[in-house]
């Protein structure tokens, strides 16, 4: 047995080494369990074993100073490499989901976790879906807020994404309807609070015994995720056709807490309409009025992301300007 | 519609020891909204929001009574007062000159279902008094004369609208009520010349002139002016629609046409004449100079309500009692009976006939002036649904995502575009949905592609941004049929992809990471042959995934680029994202890995076919193919790793070189 032939071997393979994987190959080629060293003391007969028995060990214990050794001459040399830990990472491209699609993945979210099927339905619509249907006849006073585009004297450009709501009870036939349709809406105005075009949520509950608390409920349950664990809502009084009662929905001011500030209107923001269904459009959607009750609410999206993020212009949410769009 | 309302008038007919501020506190909370409360020196200024469907609360007396009402449930006594509903006829005064004559003729009844006149004489036209004067400028009204004050200051206290007209100017004391013929012009007192398109109501004087656009404005030939010394008071309500439609068309928008186009009360209309000659006389020396005229035309007929308190209880989501309600509605004006323990009969004052016609109204009235701010919150318990969401709206999430991830910017562009935009993008704007009544030609039709936008969009950003720009749009397109007159527009999720100084390669690496990402099988890109569109021939691919076609990838025309001034190599992908939510698979399983090691061989083969046949040639050669990795190219020459691997047993160097000998026959 001459061991010494693969220890001067083992040292110049290990010099060589210049990284820990090929050091670690090397390791199990000479010491592995069926490594170099092992197979010839194998050779041996039983007698001659335990004669070269300490001698072997010995050499075998060599053989792993050589690896330590250049084990630690590689993590001495990694170690001695120094740079200025400050110097700026090389980014890859980033890219950057619009504002208004980051709102509308957490408005469903939210009302997702409490039941409410996201839906979407058209943004070109009957006069009988938009309006007639929701109690609003032509020629009424009520059509002045809605500001709407035509497309032939019986297609409209939804100034509301309230078409859902006969349109749900429709697809559902019978109640519980839990919806929340989110889509584009459009209305003729232009200006620092309005876009010809932008987006509204539209909740609908309709179920037995439903009433004016459970509206609260769901408003002061949204608002408290999407703003903030402290915000509440309040209901004004309001009136909308296809709603009875109707309310304006106000939140808690986020600025001042709710006691009144500049921002606000003594401590209350705006958020949007909401209201009891009329029966009328339960009628209209099919659903027994006697047996069921249900609430619905509009409101927009740019708007709560104007409250959000303290936006003053709603027209710089469609900015196309990527200085802009790559902030968000 | 917004009034502005000053206090001073407001506590005419207001008598508590509520501040303003808690009156404007109360009012939004349980009434009409408080926009603003303005101190002022001596007063105080409400902006109110009267609603459409409450024009009773478009005056001092309406807001008095809604005050009323409500603050006694905050505690606070409050008393209405001078109500014009307690004016008598008696309390007009007698005529005591010579009877002057006027005569009314009505042609058509529907249109006036109340008419009240009376002719005044002996009038002096002077500056009113202070306090009027100051009433009205605090309520937006500019002061002209007492006899034009003393009627906007009747509509500020009533809501009635009210005009006056020189009686010397109606031409044979006579006016004759009547629509509009199509081509008629009237002179309002603006000045501004109407043609009418006839259905308009107006009257008409003894000489056949139209003296009054009715409802909107008065007419300037019958105006008041510093001479007049004899007139006629009059005040009416119209017919709603004829006067919206009226009102919308000339685009007067006057204070008397909202009132009236939301039907003001008709039983006010003798209170307004008698107070308006009672302020005459003593503002403008009048004397009663006529009966007054008063035709009824069109009497309001008596509505009751029933209300069921065990149903308005389960409505509301609170326990009310008889009392409580009963009480509430009564203050609003509402006559109560009761019907049993839990049912009560209300009857619906005047004021609010075309307002209140349902017990959910009723429970409107009660749970507001109760307060809603009183109700509990609570999340409703309901039976969970069984229905799914449209996958479409997840996939469309999951490739914005993905999108992102990869380094693009999504952008949001207008549904609304203009046709220029179209022709510029070399896209047919034809069969697109357009508005009949555009904001501008900006926004005049509604997008059937969104690659014009997205170009839009590479042009505004060029020079603002390094190279590459690399966005995207994932939305809605609008295609009509002709053909299918009764059907919606068709709505398709479209996703369009665009870089700008990024070469083909890396932008077709990016649209494949996308599809692969949605797991889509087989996907494959076919030379387009077609040269119409804004891509360029010879640099363009169809996208395939197994036989449905996807969408369109590749380089923009030159002639495309210089009409939206764009540098450097513009790149673009039109996809049908319906389709590919359609094939988009979650399903998709996945391969062991074999325990032998991969051969890995690079081979150059030289062929004119396209290089994606190449590789499918390849792969369909041997079994043991398992990866071709495109290398690059020398004019027809194309270089190629690939990986071969047996999953049953190490692969011999033998083996894999009769295998690529099968490669260099490939043409």
């Amino acid at each position: 047995m001459n061991l010494n032939i693969y220890l001067k071997q083992l040292n110049i393979d290990a010099k060589q080494a210049q990284t820990f994987s090929v050091l670690k190959e090397i390791e199990i080629k000479y010491l592995g369990r069926t490594g170099v060293f092992n197979t010839e003391f194998d050779k041996l007969s039983k007698p001659d074993k335990q004669k070269n028995g300490q001698e072997f060990n010995q050499k075998k214990q060599q053989a792993q100073e050589i690896i330590n050794h250049r084990n630690q001459e590689l993590i001495e040399e990694e170690s001695k490499k120094s740079f200025d830990v400050t110097i700026p990472g090389i980014l890859p491209p980033i890219g950057h989901l619009h504002l208004v699609t980051q709102a509308i993945k957490e408005i469903s979210d939210i009302f997702e976790k409490i039941g409410f099927i996201r839906r979407r339905y058209p943004e070109i619509d009957t006069d009988w879906y938009a309006a007639e249907g929701l109690n609003i006849p032509k020629d009424h006073p009520a059509r002045d807020d809605q500001e709407t585009f035509y497309v032939s004297e019986n297609l409209v450009l939804t100034p509301h994404t309230s078409n859902g709501q006969l349109r749900e009870m429709e697809a559902m036939k019978t109640p519980p309807i839990k919806m929340i349709n989110i889509g584009k809406t459009y209305r003729r105005q232009i200006d620092v609070s309005h876009t010809p075009m932008f987006h509204q949520f539209e909740g609908l509950l309709i179920d037995k015994n439903i009433n004016i608390t459970h509206l609260i409920g769901v408003g002061n349950y949204f608002v408290q995720n999407y703003f903030g664990k402290d915000r509440r809502v309040r209901l004004r009084p309001h009136h909308f056709q296809f709603t009875e009662p109707s309310f304006e929905i106000d939140i808690t001011c986020g600025v001042c807490g709710g006691v009144g500030c500049r921002l606000c209107k003594a401590g209350w923001l705006e958020l949007g309409g909401a209201g009891m269904v009329h029966p009328a459009v339960l009628k209209n959607g099919g659903i027994d009025q006697k047996k069921y009750s249900g609430f619905a609410f509009g409101w927009g999206v740019e708007r709560v992301l104007a409250m959000k993020y303290n936006l003053p212009d709603i027209r710089n949410i469609y900015s196309i300007d990527l200085r802009i769009l790559n902030q968000f | 519609m917004d009034i502005k309302l000053p206090n001073s008038t407001l506590r005419k007919y207001l008598t508590t020891k509520a501040s303003a501020e808690k009156i404007a506190e109360v009012l939004t909370l349980c009434g009409p909204s408080v926009d603003q409360l303005h101190h002022l020196e001596h007063d105080y200024v409400y902006d109110i929001e009267a609603i459409t469907n409450r024009v009773d609360t478009a005056s001092a007396f309406g807001i008095a009574r809604e005050a009323a009402a409500i603050l006694p449930l905050f505690g606070i006594k409050a008393t209405l007062v001078n109500s014009p509903y307690d004016i008598k006829a008696s309390d007009l005064p007698e005529r005591k000159n010579t009877k002057l004559p006027l005569d009314v003729e009505i042609k058509d009844e529907s249109l006036i279902p109340h008419f009240a006149a009376i002719v005044l004489d002996k009038l002096t036209v002077k500056d009113s008094p202070d306090e009027i004067k100051n009433q009205l400028e605090l309520s937006g009204v500019r002061p002209l004369n007492n006899l034009i004050d003393i009627t906007n200051y009747l509509t500020l206290c009533f809501g009635q609208p009210v005009h006056i007209f020189d009686y010397d100017k109606i031409l044979g004391h006579k006016m004759i009520l009547r629509e509009s013929k199509p081509g008629e012009k009237v002179i309002t007192l603006d000045g501004k010349t109407h043609e009418l398109k006839g259905g308009d109501i107006v009257i008409e004087d003894g000489e056949g002139r139209l003296i009054d656009l009715c409802g909107i404005m008065g007419g300037k030939l019958s105006e008041v002016d510093e001479k007049t010394k004899r007139a006629v008071l009059y005040v009416q309500t119209y017919h709603p629609k004829k006067i919206r439609r009226t009102s919308l068309y000339t685009q007067e928008r006057t204070l008397a046409a909202q009132i009236f186009e939301k039907q003001p009360d008709s039983r006010l209309v003798i209170p307004t004449l008698i107070e308006g000659v009672n302020l005459l006389v003593k503002y403008a020396s009048a004397v009663v100079a006529s009966d007054s005229i008063d035709l009824f035309l069109s009497k309001p007929v008596k509505k009751t309500v029933k209300l069921d308190l065990k149903w308005l209880n389960r409505l509301i989501g609170f326990d009310f009692d008889y009392k409580t309600v009963s009480s509430i509605l009564s203050n609003l004006g509402f006559k109560i009976k009761k019907l049993s323990t839990y049912v009560l009969e209300a009857e619906v004052p005047t004021w609010r006939l075309h307002d209140i016609s349902i017990p959910e109204d009723l429970t409107e009235e009660v749970a507001r002036v109760y307060g809603y701010f009183r109700l509990q919150s609570q999340l409703p318990v309901t039976a969970n649904l069984s229905v799914l969401t449209d996958p479409l709206l997840d996939w469309e999430y999951q490739a914005k995502k993905y999108l992102a991830d990869l380094g693009f910017t999504e952008v949001f562009n207008y549904s609304l575009v203009s046709k220029e935009v179209f022709a510029k993008a070399n896209i047919d704007p034809n069969h697109s949905v357009s508005l009949t009544n555009p904001l501008t030609t900006e926004f005049e039709s509604m997008r059937r592609s969104l690659i014009p936008s997205l170009l839009m969009d590479l042009e505004n950003n060029q020079g603002k941004i390094d190279l590459p720009i690399r966005i995207f749009e994932l939305s809605n397109i609008y295609l009509t049929d002709e053909h299918k007159k009764n059907k919606l527009p068709e709505e398709r999720s479209i996703l369009v992809i665009a870089t700008q100084g990024l070469d083909y390669r890396h932008a077709k690496g990016s649209l494949e990471a996308v599809l692969q990402s949605l797991h889509l099988n087989n996907v494959n890109f076919i030379k387009q042959n077609d040269d119409s569109g804004p891509w360029q021939q010879n640099q363009t691919a169809e996208i395939y995934s197994d036989k449905h076609f996807l969408g369109v990838f590749g380089t923009i025309k030159p002639e495309v680029k210089s009409a939206f001034a764009l540098n450097g190599e513009v790149v673009l992908a039109n996809l049908d994202f319906q389709t590919i939510s359609n094939l988009a698979n979650t399903n998709f399983g996945y391969t062991p890995i074999s325990e032998y090691p991969d051969l890995i061989e690079d081979i150059t083969i030289q062929s004119d076919l396209h290089i994606s046949e190449l590789i499918q040639l390849i792969k369909q050669e041997s079994k043991l193919v398992t990866k071709v990795i495109y290398k690059d190219s020398l004019k027809n020459k194309h270089t190629f790793t690939i990986h071969f691997n047996d999953s049953k047993k190490n692969l011999s160097q033998e083996e894999v070189n009769l295998i690529k000998e099968r490669f260099l026959k490939i043409r």
